[in-house]
């Protein structure tokens, strides 16, 4: 069943009602509006509170939303057959204690509609894909958070997914427990699965998203391809200079973003308006210029500045 | 083994592994067999004393394993989250609940039938004699547990594993008290109260109506009619329950 758009939401809201008689009102998401395309590794970034959990969990009917409409491969969440196509790990899963790393990852298989040896073989292997042969046939209760986030990893792959739902796939994992996670999501990638992931871990959006939204407050406030955000922040241009020295480049007076002489050559950052006549006047002066490329913005500059914005503007939260 | 079969497995699975179901499970035991003291200070109506305790032993012990598990049932997987892995797959809410009570019932008959089944060795053993009262006093427990189990797990599906317990006890209380209540209201002379007492009898599980336990005691007769009017009214009960259940649990948002 081939369906182009593994995830479609349009104006999506939720307010939740809490309290002893839900007269308090919270609103955790904002006309959200977003669209996953097949293949894609598509990162939700933003601080606690901003929806990221709240869209995952009305994707998968776990919560409904207020307003506006979400869709899996074109069929609502409450539909069950658009759940069969999708695997999902939630923000610190809790499997069942009781059961061996292997029974839970059978069971998952099961509910999913699978059984006989075609089940038996797939726990094997997914057991296998998360490393978790050796210590399958122990009960989770045993099992350090990186080895439950790893056997939750398997549950969500068993039934082979066309698209994997991930909330916070990597937070509270040492490094070697990251990186395997990372080392995970990106086979899925080359094996042609959808995945969509919630984090607030910045290198881990560098490293593995085609796509990025950034949530504050319940609204979306930047999106596009991770290039595409950093560029579209890039006023500034990157200059380096060699034979001309600082002081001359000063007495020039055209305004400095930064100035900073590193061994032989000299680091400047020009406001883009001014970069053509900064050139000009350097290679007049006998200056040389070695470098010059627009600034470089990371992307947790980009998200500080987003949640800046966001702050300075009215957005989500308590509203009764 | 399809995902409803799956869950009420995995249900007994879960009780097996609990440690207080052991424990509860080897008590239980226990207590049948202690009968055997208990029947050494018995002078003249041994029969009754066997049968009284031995079934007394077996109805506390599993009324209260049935409100222990299934007042837990759904509040702790929604306080530890593992909802969130289960009712993201591909099957209903609805199927997921029915399932989850379907294992725990798989458990608590299976108990049942290890208590009942030493019941009636030591019957055998004792040269007691076992009438179709004594099989009936045991089926229709399995009923109450039914119901019990149903006001648990609905508790369970809206609240927390405390309240659900204490909510159980309490039912199961005023649940044996029923009928009681009933023609204790009808003789006082105001109508708000008589109402009030209809009231309660109408709402509240008359398990009462499970209770063929003094009939077994005492070698008196029960009429199959009685029987199955109890046993459907206990099937009916519990499908309302689960029913509200499902109704609840469907409207949740799992934060």
């Amino acid at each position: 069943m081939d369906s182009p758009t593994p995830i479609e939401i349009r104006n999506l809201s939720k307010t939740y009602r809490l309290g002893f008689f839900m007269n308090r009102q919270v609103r955790a998401l904002q006309s959200l509006d977003l669209a996953l395309m097949p293949g894609q590794v598509y990162g939700l970034l933003g601080p606690n509170g901003a929806g990221k959990s709240t869209t995952i969990k009305i994707l998968l009917n776990l919560v409904q939303p207020s307003g506006g409409e979400a869709r899996l491969f074109g069929l609502p969440p409450t539909n069950r057959e658009a759940r069969r196509r999708v695997g999902y790990v939630p923000e610190n899963p809790a499997p069942y204690e009781y059961l061996t790393g292997r029974e839970f990852v059978t069971l998952a298989g099961r509910l999913a509609g699978m059984s006989g040896k075609e089940l038996d073989d797939r726990v094997s292997e997914v057991l296998g894909m998360v490393q978790m042969t050796r210590a399958a046939n122990l009960q989770i209760r045993r099992y350090s958070k990186g080895m439950v986030q790893r056997v939750a990893l398997a549950q969500a792959l068993v039934s082979k997914p066309d698209l994997l739902i991930l909330d916070e796939p990597t937070s509270g994992l040492d490094p070697v427990g990251r990186r395997q996670i990372r080392d995970l999501i990106l086979e899925e990638r080359h094996r042609g699965t959808t995945v969509l992931f919630c984090t607030h871990i910045i290198p881990d959006v560098e490293a593995l998203c085609d796509r990025v939204a950034v949530l504050v407050g319940g609204r979306r406030v930047r999106e596009g391809s991770v290039a595409e955000l950093l560029s579209s922040q890039a006023t500034h241009v990157e200059m380096t200079v060699e034979g001309l020295p600082l002081e001359r480049i000063q007495a020039l007076g055209i305004s400095l973003e930064l100035a900073r002489t590193l061994e032989n050559r000299v680091l400047l950052h020009v406001r883009d308006a001014d970069a053509q006549r900064m050139l000009k006047q350097v290679l007049e002066q006998g200056g040389r210029v070695t470098q010059l490329q627009p600034a470089r913005f990371s992307l947790e500059e980009l998200f500080l500045r987003a949640l800046e914005e966001a702050r300075q503007g009215p957005v989500g939260g308590e509203i009764s | 083994m399809g995902p409803f079969v799956a869950l009420a497995f995995n249900g007994f699975r879960e009780a097996r592994r609990n440690r207080v179901t052991l424990l509860v499970a080897i008590f239980a035991l226990a207590m049948i067999l202690s009968t055997t003291l208990v029947l050494e200070v018995t002078v003249g109506t041994f029969d009754r004393v066997l049968t009284d305790v031995g079934l007394g032993a077996m109805s506390l012990m599993l009324v209260l394993l049935t409100i222990f598990l299934s007042s837990g049932l759904i509040s702790r997987e929604i306080e530890r989250r593992t909802i969130f892995l289960m009712v993201s797959k591909p099957l209903s809410r609805g199927a997921f609940l029915v399932g989850r009570l379907l294992g725990n019932m798989l458990t608590v008959t299976v108990l049942q039938l290890a208590m009942a089944a030493l019941f009636f060795l030591m019957m055998l053993f004792y040269q007691s004699p076992i009438t179709p009262t004594h099989l009936a006093a045991v089926g229709m427990l399995w009923f109450e547990l039914w119901v019990l189990s149903g006001v648990g797990f609905l508790m369970s599906s809206f609240s927390s594993q405390m309240v659900s317990a204490f909510v159980t006890v309490s039912i199961y209380v005023a649940g044996n008290l029923a009928s009681d209540i009933y023609s204790l209201a009808g003789k006082s002379k105001s109508e708000a109260v008589q109402s009030l007492g209809k009231a309660v009898y109408y709402l509240l599980p008359d398990l009462s109506r499970f209770n063929f336990r003094p009939h077994a005691t005492y070698y008196a007769s029960v009429s199959s009619s009685e029987l199955l009017s109890s046993a459907a009214y206990g099937m009916a009960y519990t499908g309302v329950l689960v029913a509200l259940a499902v109704l609840l649990f469907n409207r949740r948002d799992f934060r």
